[in-house]
């Protein structure tokens, strides 16, 4: 780690979007010693404006379309959005079912997908390291 | 398997009383409709009562929430949902709003009250929904809860659709309460198809449910400390899930148990070794007993426990709640008690009860319920352990209506099926407890302080996927 330039620490902002609740199961998980992201300089922030990455889980439901944008518009740059779990990533059980969205990810831009039904803590981590690669190249 | 759910055919203008008269000593599950039907339903030792009511195309729905403001929020899904108007309803505001569009809060009014909004998104890792606090001072006078961010319109969705095809998708309606509900699920097509199972096949899912339970109150404790502003808790409640999410992935291929349960008996190789998972169970029983203890006898959280969101008897009475939430201000409703499925037909099942109604009570409960859970779980891999746990039984879905109510982690989770002969869905709809339990989380923080509603609302931890849908 470059204490330098703080390169690698994240702020995370998430972002549910029809979700089944699962992938925030395991997202609450990477708080658990077994996983405990806070050492990797990794926390869940309070503001989209504090945020580096944004989480995001379900395929996009009509009601939170404009608090989703809206989340986005607000995120400062750069800003990398994390598709996590497939519903998000467009193949998930829920994924075009009644009126829900084909992804949240997908609609969202998402330049990174973590795949699983849910995505084990390990897998979203491993996403989350992929995000902070990402903006390892976009900061200066 | 024994039938447990009866049909009562009860004209529209009898209904308000037989409701009135049920009401006094049933639990009431709720009321949804079809084409032709409208159906009320209730459970009592006698199993799950549906009155149903035949309802013209167009004809009006005499509001039952007028007296009994437990049917406010499913009325209002019957309208939004198969376009029945509802006469003298005391809520008839939409329970969908369109896209884009921001829906319109209750507020309180007065002197020196304000209101503050939170949401729909948070700044933890939670589902969406808005709340907007009308506030004197510090003390919460009034909460508008604005859910439904997650709706999918997936009911209407169902319809046509392959009863057995649909079951990954009633495993993936909650990430909470998975295994319940496709307990629930799998009963409804069985009963329908009047199969029963072996002894291994039920005890294998008393185990996968009791496992369920375990974790998700373990969570619950979890998010107790943290709204209590005791990360430790926290922390220490995250590890000792995860260990439970790491056995339940060795003894079922998944962390949260998703499919273990099928119509027919449960998925194949799982609880493959019982054995392994008993001895597992007994270390993690130790180690979550002594966390318990030690959370629960510090001083600093229980100051911020006690007398924290209280939910009278008469209050959870009113609105008819169940699970933890309603056990903790001394209702009996547990399912595993009250209408007893499964291998919990076999035992004299006590349910765990307190009274004070409080953010205490409900971790309370929430310990004790762990504790009866163990015991369930050395039973039942006992009673397994030493050979094979069947694979599932071939099912062929069999027409026919029905509703199956098991108890969740949360409390009561229904199921209501209507199956076509060729086994496709005419309808399904799906009740959990959270659902019915929302309406009293807004109420008992009346009169907190607004630090408190993190504490309090984690104190009930609902869900919002299975009550969106």
């Amino acid at each position: 780690m470059s204490i330098g330039k703080f390169g690698r620490s994240l702020g995370i902002r998430h972002l549910v979007c029809g979700s089944c609740n699962g992938c925030e199961l395991e997202m609450n998980a990477l708080a658990a010693p077994q996983y405990d992201i806070s050492q990797e300089g990794w926390s869940i922030v309070a503001s989209p404006r504090q945020a580096d990455v944004i989480t995001v889980t379900g395929p996009m439901t009509a009601a939170m379309r404009l608090a989703a944008q809206r989340t986005l518009d607000a995120a400062s740059d750069p800003v990398v959005v994390v598709a996590i779990g497939d519903c998000a990533n467009g193949d998930g059980v829920w994924c075009e079912a009644g009126d829900a969205g084909a992804g949240a990810g997908r609609k969202l831009g998402a330049a990174i997908g973590v795949r699983g039904c849910p995505p084990s803590p390990d897998a979203i981590r491993e996403g989350l390291r992929a995000a902070a690669t990402l903006l390892d190249g976009r900061k200066s | 398997m024994a039938n447990t759910y009866r049909e009562h055919i009860v004209a529209l203008d009898e209904l308000p009383n037989v409701v009135d008269e049920l009401m006094r000593d049933a639990l009431p599950l709720g009321c949804y409709a079809t084409e032709q039907n409208v159906r009320t339903l209730f459970a009592s030792r006698d199993g799950v009562l549906a009155l149903r009511s035949a309802l013209a195309p167009g004809e009006a729905w005499n509001s039952l929430a007028s007296h009994h403001p437990f049917f406010a929020n499913h009325e209002r899904e019957m309208h939004a949902l198969q376009g029945i108007p509802v006469l003298a309803s005391p809520d008839d505001r939409p329970l969908y709003f369109p896209a884009e569009a921001i829906p319109e809060a209750t507020v309180a009014e007065g002197k020196g009250i304000s209101a503050v909004v939170v949401g729909p998104v948070h700044a933890g890792i939670i589902e969406p929904g808005r709340f907007t606090f009308s506030t004197g001072g510090e003390s919460v006078v009034h909460i508008d809860a604005q859910l439904s961010y997650s709706h999918r319109r997936l009911e209407p969705w169902f319809e046509g659709r392959d009863a057995l095809a649909l079951v990954p998708h009633v495993a993936r309606i909650c990430g909470n309460c998975s295994v319940a509900r496709s307990w629930a699920y799998a009963r409804a097509i069985e009963d329908l198809g009047e199969i029963e199972l072996d002894d291994r096949s039920e005890f294998a899912r008393m185990v996968l449910a009791e496992m369920e339970r375990v974790h998700v109150h373990l969570f619950d404790i979890g998010s107790i400390a943290a709204g209590a502003g005791y990360g430790a808790g926290t922390t220490a409640a995250l590890g000792l899930r995860e260990r439970i999410n790491q056995l339940n992935r060795a003894t079922s291929g998944h962390r949260l148990l998703f499919d273990s349960i099928v119509p027919g008996g449960v998925k194949a190789g799982v609880l493959a070794d019982p054995g392994s998972v008993r001895v597992a169970l007994r270390e993690l029983r130790d180690d979550i007993a002594r966390f318990c203890d030690a959370l629960f006898s510090k001083r600093s959280v229980l100051r911020r426990l006690e007398g924290a969101g209280i939910v009278e008897k008469s209050l959870a009475r009113r609105f008819a709640a169940v699970g933890t939430s309603a056990r903790a201000s001394g209702i009996a409703c547990d399912i595993r008690a009250l209408v007893p499925y499964g291998v919990y037909r076999r035992f004299a099942f006590s349910e765990e009860r307190a009274s004070a109604g409080d953010v205490y009570a409900r971790s309370e409960v929430r310990v004790r319920e762990i504790e009866r859970s163990f015991d369930l779980l050395d039973r039942g891999l006992r009673e397994l352990d030493g050979g094979e746990v069947p694979t599932p039984l071939p099912v062929r879905p069999v027409a026919g209506v029905v509703t199956m109510v098991v108890e969740g982690a949360r409390g009561a989770e229904s199921i209501s099926l209507e199956l076509a002969p060729d086994g496709r869905v005419e309808r399904l709809h799906v009740i959990s407890a959270a659902y019915r339990n929302w309406p009293l989380v807004t109420r008992a923080m009346e009169g907190n302080i607004v630090p408190d509603f993190p504490l309090v609302n984690k104190s009930f931890n609902l869900c919002y996927s299975c009550v969106d849908r």
